[in-house]
């Protein structure tokens, strides 16, 4: 009989075990278990209030009993019936000391039930225009003037798909709020008056020396017909003793002597530096050796013949390469992080056919002002390279090459420039007392939904 | 020795039955608590499946805009962000449930998603996306069913309440929640000229008012207007903060037994094939042919919520469209904008002289259809949804997603 007793005490302490199990583990109701989510309906109306501004417009003017009256009406119609809301607003760094100051409030209910979630939402006044004023890249200082090579009696080549016009206007919107000055050079007789150190625009505040000149035709440069065999400046631009298709690397030396001479920085956008030059007129019957015509080739003896002229080295032809195919590459950190300051967001991953050669560097007097992408091996797929004759610190000419493959993006060049002279940008102060509001959308669900 | 023994047996005997009574019960309580673990699961997928189909335009982007399935699946209109929904991916969906129309001229079959009186959407049934398809490009095939409903969130009833001349309409505003008080109505009156023109145009009417207390409004008369032996349509908007619904009222009189229906031909051409309703289906009609000749417009909601007309520039925006014997073809090709809008078809069958005229929306958002796209949750032991506000084509929608596993059969 103790067994049984046992045995019946044992099923008491059983049973109380389950009794006091089934107290504590309440099941929470259906609505808990899976909930609407709150917090996004709640966003998303408070998105679609402020699609016009009227929810900016409101919580800049809490006293006007009309604008309230219309936001609950919208609330009440939108929200299904079986949500009730309380909708907050907040003065952002009030006065007083605190950060979060309610203004009004407007709710169709005073208890918003079990289940409840919310979400905020900044206003901005409408009085208010938010804006960033750039530095002027060589403001103050005897420079400043950004030159996009426009020529109309010009072609370029590897920039597939695009014009050089195109391009140069492209780069104008993205790159002269940055600059004192922009100018488009809009044919090769205004190329020509650049290297002879003269102004080509009305503006007094054009300055041909420390200028930025970015190259938009590719691996094709603009020569004026001043340079062609036969005329006037032939010495300057032609050698006889060069191979044959190859006379005008010597106008590429004289480019890289007037960059040293005028401390240019030389942007070439793309591909191969220097490989082609190009005038319609003179060379209206030859052919880069891909059927475009008005062009002749340099092939690779058209950088060497740059950087000697940059190196201020005496002109001899050197047909030596400089660049090799290195594939893909990628955005360096800093340029990265000059992306997000500057807002330009080419791709990070591009592939590099042209990449210059370190060997460049003792060669000819350069050392990298700022690499664009990252090095790989030896070489650099893009980088801006400063020359500074030995034993000085000065800078005396630049050039900025970007060796990715066409077609290019105009972006790359605005970024490699931008974060090399690194202007800053003045924005106006969003944190301003009264400019900002906060606003927060509290939903619940009533009934047992 | 015997009483012990007996005592033994009992005890024993009662140990194991009470032991199996608490198994069922602890059992029971683990069952419950497990299955509402995977109620609160489905919960949050739920909540993640309607933002990756709102905040995601799909692959390709414009798939909505292509006559080709798409390789990823997203509503999100692919030239803005946040919950604004391409106005043309979602006309590209069609259930299992939708009724379908059969052009034997073409041997093509049409997904007929129309929703009223005189407004038409048939979309091709060979472009359209299937529940099928959606639940694979979403990873959720076999695991869960589901069903995407977009509603306007502001429904405008308008409602005829005259008779003969003047026209008069009373209509009335409601949302999700509560009527839309107070707020403005802009509305226009298309009217089928019927002035013996072989093409009938239309005069347009427009005005504003605004709703009571209780979101209703009265339009004011429209005089000269017969309301019921004209034809004519009325579409009306309403917003109120940022929320914008519309809705339309078509009249074509009882007699008028004829009409041009607009067909989609091709999204990515913005074709529309127009076609003589006694050619749809596979039916006798009476007589066995007749002639309709056409009008065709589209117009363009502006921002003052005006229609405005965008011209279309085409020989095939006039025509007859003729069906049985008798020269001429049952069927004309019009191209659209690619912008959203409404097609306006004016016509009159010429053997009776009956006018009228039919709407169609370029863009689910430009007529304010709604869309209930996917499985039947019917039978489903536990059902989850969530909700989003989002705009299509200017219009606020609700977004709604229901999902249930369909593997789970609840607690036994």
């Amino acid at each position: 009989m103790i067994r049984t007793i046992e045995v019946l005490f044992t099923i008491i302490i059983i049973a109380g075990a389950f009794i006091a199990v089934s107290y504590f583990t309440v099941l929470p109701p259906p609505s808990q278990v899976s909930p609407m989510n709150l917090r996004r309906l709640s966003f998303t109306t408070l998105q679609t209030l402020n699609s016009n501004y009227d929810l900016s417009n409101a919580a800049f003017q809490p006293d006007n009993a009309s604008l309230w009256g219309g936001m609950q009406v919208a609330l009440s119609a939108s929200l299904p019936s079986n949500v009730v809301y309380n909708l907050t607003v907040y003065d952002v760094n009030g006065d007083d000391g605190q950060i979060y100051n309610s203004v009004t409030s407007v709710a169709n209910t005073k208890n918003l039930g079990a289940t409840s979630d919310m979400s905020t939402y900044t206003v901005a006044s409408l009085n208010v225009t938010f804006s960033f004023s750039p530095q002027k890249i060589g403001e103050g200082t005897d420079g400043g003037t950004l030159y996009i090579l426009n020529c109309s009696d010009a072609n370029g080549w590897w920039i597939t798909g695009y014009t050089a016009q195109g391009l140069a206007q492209d780069l104008y919107n993205l790159l002269s709020p940055y600059f004192v000055n922009t100018i488009m050079v809009q044919n090769t007789a205004q190329l020509r008056q650049l290297i002879d150190n003269q102004t080509i625009s009305a503006s007094p505040s054009e300055r041909v020396q420390n200028a930025v000149v970015i190259n938009t035709f590719g691996e094709s440069v603009p020569m004026p017909q001043e340079y062609y065999q036969g005329n006037s400046r032939a010495s300057l631009g032609y050698d006889s003793s060069a191979p044959s298709g190859y006379n005008y690397v010597k106008y590429c030396y004289t480019l890289g002597s007037t960059v040293r001479a005028y401390n240019w920085t030389w942007a070439s956008i793309v591909g191969y530096p220097f490989y082609y030059v190009s005038n319609n007129a003179v060379f209206s019957s030859s052919q880069n050796g891909w059927g475009i015509y008005g062009m002749k080739m340099t092939s690779t003896g058209g950088s060497r013949a740059f950087l000697q002229g940059l190196a201020n080295q005496p002109y001899s032809y050197d047909s030596r390469g400089v660049a090799s195919d290195v594939g893909g590459v990628t955005l360096t950190n800093q340029a990265i992080d000059f992306t997000n300051y500057y807002g330009i967001y080419p791709s990070s991953y591009q592939t590099s056919t042209r990449a210059l050669s370190n060997s460049i560097l003792a060669g000819y007097d350069l050392t990298i002002g700022f690499n664009v992408f990252n090095p790989v091996g030896t070489n650099n797929p893009g980088a801006i390279y400063n020359h500074k004759s030995s034993g000085s610190s000065d800078i005396t000419g630049s050039l900025l090459a970007l060796g990715l493959t066409r077609t290019p993006d105009v972006r790359v060049t605005g970024l490699g420039l931008l974060s090399y002279y690194q202007p800053r940008l003045y924005s106006s102060q969003y944190t301003a007392n009264g400019t900002s509001r906060l606003v927060v959308l509290q939903l619940g669900l009533v009934g047992s939904a | 020795m015997a009483s012990a023994t007996v005592d033994h047996m009992i005890s024993l005997t009662v140990l194991i039955a009470a032991l199996l009574i608490f198994i069922g019960l602890f059992s029971q309580t683990m069952q419950t608590g497990l299955a509402y673990e995977r109620h609160s699961a489905l919960s949050t997928k739920t909540s993640d499946i309607l933002d990756t189909i709102l905040l995601n335009p799909g692959l390709p982007t414009t798939w909505g805009q292509s006559d080709t399935a798409p390789l990823g699946f997203g509503l999100q209109d692919p030239a803005y962000r946040q919950y604004l929904i391409s106005p043309f991916s979602p006309m590209r969906l069609s259930s299992s449930s939708d009724s379908v129309v059969y052009y034997p001229r073409l041997d093509s079959y049409y997904s007929n998603n129309t929703a009223g009186f005189g407004g038409y959407l048939y979309v091709p049934k060979a472009q359209t996306v299937n529940e099928s398809t959606v639940s694979r490009l979403l990873g959720i095939n076999g695991t869960y069913g589901f069903q995407i409903v977009l509603m306007p969130t502001l429904t405008i009833s308008i409602q005829k309440i005259s008779s003969g001349s003047p026209l008069q309409f009373a209509i009335s505003v409601d949302g999700t929640g509560s009527p839309l008080a107070n707020s403005p109505v802009t509305y226009s009156l298309i009217t089928v000229n019927q002035d013996g023109n072989e093409y009938p145009s239309y005069t347009l009417a427009k005005g504003t008012t605004h709703t009571d207390s209780a979101g209703k409004a009265q339009l004011p008369p429209f005089s000269g207007i017969n309301g019921e032996a004209q034809s004519y349509a009325l579409i009306v908007y309403s917003n109120l903060n940022g929320f914008k619904g519309m809705g339309y009222y078509v009249h074509v009189p009882t007699s008028s037994t004829k009409s041009v229906i607009p067909l989609i031909d091709s999204f990515e051409n913005q074709e529309i094939l127009l076609v003589h309703s006694d050619s749809l289906g596979n039916h006798q009609v009476n007589p066995d042919s007749s002639q309709i000749s056409y009008n065709a417009s589209f117009v363009i909601l502006a921002e003052d919520y005006n229609l405005r007309q965008i011209q279309l520039n085409q020989p095939a925006e006039v025509g007859e469209l003729t069906y049985g014997s008798g020269p001429g073809q049952d069927y004309a090709y019009l191209t659209v904008p690619n912008t959203d809008g409404i097609l306006l078809v004016t016509y009159k069958d010429t053997s009776s002289g009956q006018y009228g005229v039919g709407l169609m929306p370029w863009g689910l958002g430009s007529l304010a259809f709604p869309l209930v796209f996917g499985g039947d949750d019917t039978g489903h032991d536990w059902v989850t949804t969530d909700l989003r506000q989002v705009t299509i084509g200017g219009i606020t929608y609700q977004a709604k997603l229901e999902l249930w596993e369909l593997s789970f059969q609840g607690i036994t």
